[in-house]
């Protein structure tokens, strides 16, 4: 009996650690993960969800208020209403201040979306509801192994955001103004100081802006992988040195010798469009091919990558943590990655962006369609695109450029 | 701030008064809205300018962020610049509006329609007049296409800057557009009902029209138009949305600079927005009781009406 | 001369608005429109129709309700402070005058997280109390104006004729004040109408009224839709000035801002 206590004594501290060990997971995933996809579709029907994203884009906006919320709306009966914002870190802002106000429940941001540096920071601040993602029937579709839907900006996802679509720079200019473009981010600096005036970027931190400053910096410190490892500031320091210097005296040869800023990418595009530059810098491919059949661009308007590559990332939807409708939100984040949601916005005549979910997972009838696919006459074949990326850095190395460009190249301190 | 309102308040003299109890039921829900939200919100704001923030765990009071701002080299780049952009645009909306008020006098009731038009940039927001002001004074607007047609300019880059521009001139040139009728009708009032009789008086008297503007018109009308100016300084000093369409991207103005901070993602730079917004406030307020103050003065030596 | 001068000054802004609204294919350096074209037309009216829509019932809801709760309080006090003198006066008038000159931006900033707390930001109501904040003092001001020259002899005649307050009110005060609660309403629905930075700050996006809308389309959006929702955007308003000046015998809002 003796012999045989002391173990059993041994095995039931075991047990009830094990218990409180199940049932403190049991209730963590309680809190996230107790429904079951049908009774998140049970309790998405009639709730209105509010989705928030940057609203300059009015082919992104028909397609999200066309398209998605018809869809949506006739598929499982929720309301979807985009709220169109100028920029989302202001309701990431508005995010911390109602978390500091104690508001947890009832927040009147349903689905953000998001990447970078303000998913960053909302998964700092745990502003983020989730990880949600891999309850989506859907994400079967993504290809969860590649890197820049991994990592977004170098920030582990871990589910708590569901990728919407990808994007990478291109390049635009008219070709009847330009025959043969700088093909090299060296080139095209010459060539800016060859030719004075005829080129600009949107001020950082606008997001295109603040991407074509990443170019320059991965030219300075003449690589771009090796930033995604681990950080070494004095070489961070140096190369960030460089890239200041090589913008700020490249500021006189700018457009209106630099002394403003195109605010955001369609400035810049008005400026390409007036021929009061040469150059247009965006985050998407097809973007230019749907600006010239509307009408904004010349037909002679094409696109390129730099032969070292251009920068590309993923862009997602996430969750706020006091979202009032998040299985809304779930179910409006699934369907932006079936096939048929993603086929719609691959289409340049909608929008032209690439899909965020791997083709290759598709049966062939889905795959034949997505080949099928008009490709705009300033598109870059996939293909081509694909062979030219490269990834982002982390996102508190754009920060930092973000601030330094700020005060050195901006104010000249 | 005594606007036409009081020149003709003649009526409150000759009524008896029906006691406070009567007088406070009356005033009570206007002044209970503005206390509450308006001295509400600026209490609220200066407490978290000072840092004081409970519900963030910030309970100590500072005067850091104030001083971040003052100590901030930019500070003084942008509230020159700001105040820059509204005596401009105060000042040439007035010499503007009392022109056209002279002007409309003269045309009398006969041009209904020219009336009508003129009060149409009343209704006008801001926000569509810069984006008009960019269609057409920007390098590729239309003045520039004009100006090409007619062999001013042989290219865009020739066309001078007038949108996000360093001397503010589409920033200027909107506030004009908008705030000169507002000037006008105020002057116009107190010159239909007074400016016009006086005025026959002066021609009688074989007054010069030189001497009629400067001893009768502006006099007559220099209360009401100093209240309008003031009106319109206080908004211009105030405002963000044309700043932030048609400015430059640096140096910003304070309340463009005072929004940025308080939308930032870091959380430390939100009281230093609010410590702006406070700082733009006590500057309008400064230069609204000063001019009250010298009008007073000038006012006791007879110098205006 | 000079008629030709306003003409053209206030109405060039617009013919820009509709050329570019109305233009398909439109560049440097032609003066006119290469193409013409419904597109944006066609944007505001059915891709983003019921979102403008939406957002055009917003703010006129949000304008209204503004309004009229303005000139509801703005009466009384318009009332004892053009009828009366009293002690405090000065005081009572210093006070209501402030919020004319202090910039919405602060008060707004200031009242954002108390609004959150008390659950009313993001709300209808929220942005409602922001905007009389500012829409008041002017309507109390125009009523002001209107007392001053008003009459109430004609009340104490009523009385003495046996009318009731509510009958005083309503056939004698109401009527002859009339075109000045016009004047008061207007104002605080055009005021209310062009709020931006407020209504953003306190509705957090989600009370989304047409400057909303315009500023998020506009400083990135394609130009021809720009203009078009500017167009969008002003119409109500003339058309209230329009009714206003029919209404007023042509002298329109004249007199007061």
């Amino acid at each position: 009996m003796n012999s045989n206590r002391r173990p059993s004594l041994a095995s039931w501290r075991l047990s009830i650690l094990l218990v409180v060990a199940v049932f403190l997971a049991l209730n963590i995933a309680s809190r996230v993960n107790a429904l079951t996809w049908p009774e998140i579709l049970e309790r998405a029907r009639g709730q209105t969800v509010d989705w928030f994203m940057w609203g300059g884009f009015p082919s992104t906006n028909a397609y999200v208020n066309g398209y998605v919320a018809s869809r949506v709306q006739d598929l499982y009966g929720v309301k979807l209403r985009q709220v169109p914002v100028k920029d989302i870190a202001e309701v990431v802002s508005k995010l911390l201040v109602e978390k500091q106000a104690g508001k947890n429940t009832g927040g009147a941001v349903d689905l953000m979306w998001i990447n970078g540096e303000n998913f960053r920071t909302c998964k700092k601040n745990t502003l983020l509801y989730g990880p949600f993602a891999d309850i989506l029937p859907n994400q079967k579709l993504v290809d969860g192994a590649r890197p820049s839907v991994k990592n977004d900006f170098g920030e582990p996802v871990q589910g708590l955001e569901s990728p919407w679509g990808s994007a990478q720079v291109v390049m635009i200019y008219d070709s009847a103004r330009v025959p043969e473009p700088p093909r090299t981010v060296g080139d095209l600096l010459d060539w800016i100081r060859n030719h004075p005036g005829r080129f600009a970027y949107p001020a950082p931190p606008d997001f295109t802006g603040s991407v074509f400053v990443r170019h320059v910096f991965y030219y300075a410190s003449g690589d771009a992988q090796s930033w995604q490892q681990n950080f070494d500031e004095s070489r961070f320091n140096r190369a960030a040195a460089k890239t200041y210097k090589i913008l700020k005296d490249l500021s006189p040869y700018l457009w209106r010798q630099g002394r403003t800023y195109p605010e955001n990418p369609i400035r810049l595009a008005h400026l390409l469009a007036d021929g009061e530059v040469d150059f247009a810098i965006s985050y998407h491919p097809a973007e230019a091919s749907k600006m010239i059949s509307d009408g904004l661009y010349p037909d002679t308007v094409r696109t390129f990558v730099f032969k070292g590559g251009t920068i590309s990332n993923t862009h997602f939807v996430a969750i706020p943590f006091n979202a009032a409708h998040k299985e809304g939100a779930m179910v409006v984040a699934n369907f932006l990655i079936s096939p048929q949601a993603q086929l719609k916005k691959a289409d340049s005549r909608v929008w032209g962006d690439f899909p965020a979910i791997d083709i290759r997972r598709l049966d062939e009838s889905w795959q034949k369609k997505f080949a099928a696919l008009p490709r705009g006459i300033a598109t870059l074949p996939g293909s081509e695109l694909q062979s030219h990326q490269l990834p982002e850095p982390p996102s508190q190395i754009l920060i930092r450029l973000e601030k330094g460009w700020d005060q050195h190249v901006l104010k000249g301190r | 701030m005594t606007t036409n309102v009081t020149s003709t308040g003649n009526n409150a003299r000759t009524r008896p008064n029906p006691g406070l109890p009567v007088i406070g039921r009356l005033v009570a829900p206007a002044l209970l809205v503005v206390t509450v939200l308006f001295g509400g919100g600026l209490l609220l704001g200066f407490l978290q300018g000072l840092g004081y923030l409970p519900a963030a765990g910030m309970k100590v009071f500072t005067l850091q962020h104030f001083a971040n701002v003052l100590a901030d080299p930019d500070f003084f780049r942008s509230l020159g610049l700001t105040l820059y952009i509204s005596v401009t645009s105060t000042a040439a909306a007035a010499l503007i509006s009392i022109f056209m008020a002279l002007v409309l006098t003269s045309l009398a009731q006969r041009h209904r329609v020219v009336h009508f038009i003129f009060q149409i940039p009343l209704t006008v927001p801001h926000l569509v007049i810069a984006v008009a002001v960019v269609f057409m004074f920007a390098p590729t607007g239309l003045f520039s296409r004009a100006a090409l047609k007619l062999g001013l300019i042989n290219s865009s880059a020739s066309f001078p800057l007038l949108t996000n521009d360093s001397w503010g001139i589409g920033i200027v040139c909107t506030y004009v557009w908008k705030e000169v009728p507002f000037i006008t009708l105020m002057i116009l009032s107190v010159l239909r009902r007074t400016g016009v009789e006086l005025l026959e008086v002066g021609k009688t008297l074989k007054a010069g029209r030189r001497q009629r503007f400067f001893y009768i018109t502006l006099p007559t009308i220099f209360p009401s138009l100093g209240a309008a100016c003031l009106i319109v300084f206080a908004y211009t000093f105030g405002a963000f949305e044309v700043p932030f369409l048609l400015g430059q991207t640096y140096p910003m103005t304070l309340p463009v600079w005072a929004y940025k901070n308080y939308s930032d993602v870091d959380l430390l730079a939100r009281p230093e927005g609010i410590a702006i917004g406070l700082i733009i406030a006590a500057v309008v307020t400064t230069a609204v009781v000063a001019s009250q103050l010298l009008t007073k003065a000038a006012r006791r030596r007879g110098l205006v009406l | 001369m000079a008629a030709a001068g306003v003409g053209i000054a206030v109405l060039l802004p617009f013919v820009s608005l509709v050329m570019w609204s109305l233009s398909s294919r439109w560049f440097y350096p032609q003066l006119w429109p290469r193409q013409w074209g419904l597109r944006a037309w066609q944007y505001v009216f059915s891709t983003a129709g019921p979102q403008i829509l939406a957002a055009l019932g917003q703010s006129v809801l949000v304008a209204a309700t503004t309004a009229a709760i303005s000139v509801a309080i703005g009466i009384p006090a318009g009332r004892a402070l053009g009828l009366y003198d009293f002690r405090g006066k000065d005081l009572v008038s210093v006070v209501l005058i402030l919020p004319v000159i202090v910039p919405p931006l602060c008060v707004t900033m200031g009242l954002h997280l108390w609004f959150i707390i008390m659950g009313l930001a993001g709300s209808f109501f929220g942005v409602v109390l922001v905007h009389l904040t500012f829409c008041l003092p002017y309507a109390v001001f125009v009523m002001w104006g209107i007392f001053s020259n008003y009459n109430p002899s004609y009340e104490e005649q009523a009385r003495s004729l046996g009318a009731s307050a509510w009958k005083v009110l309503v056939r004698v005060i109401l009527p002859l004040t009339f075109p000045g609660i016009m004047v008061a309403g207007l104002f605080s629905f055009l005021l209310s109408w062009s709020q931006y930075l407020s209504t953003l700050i306190i509705g957090g996006g989600k009370v989304t009224t047409l400057p909303i809308l315009l500023f998020a389309l506009m400083g990135s959006g394609d130009r021809p839709v720009a203009a078009a929702v500017s167009i969008v955007f002003v119409a109500p308003a003339l058309l209230a000035l329009l009714f206003s000046a029919r209404y007023l015998g042509g002298k329109g809002i004249a007199g007061i801002r």
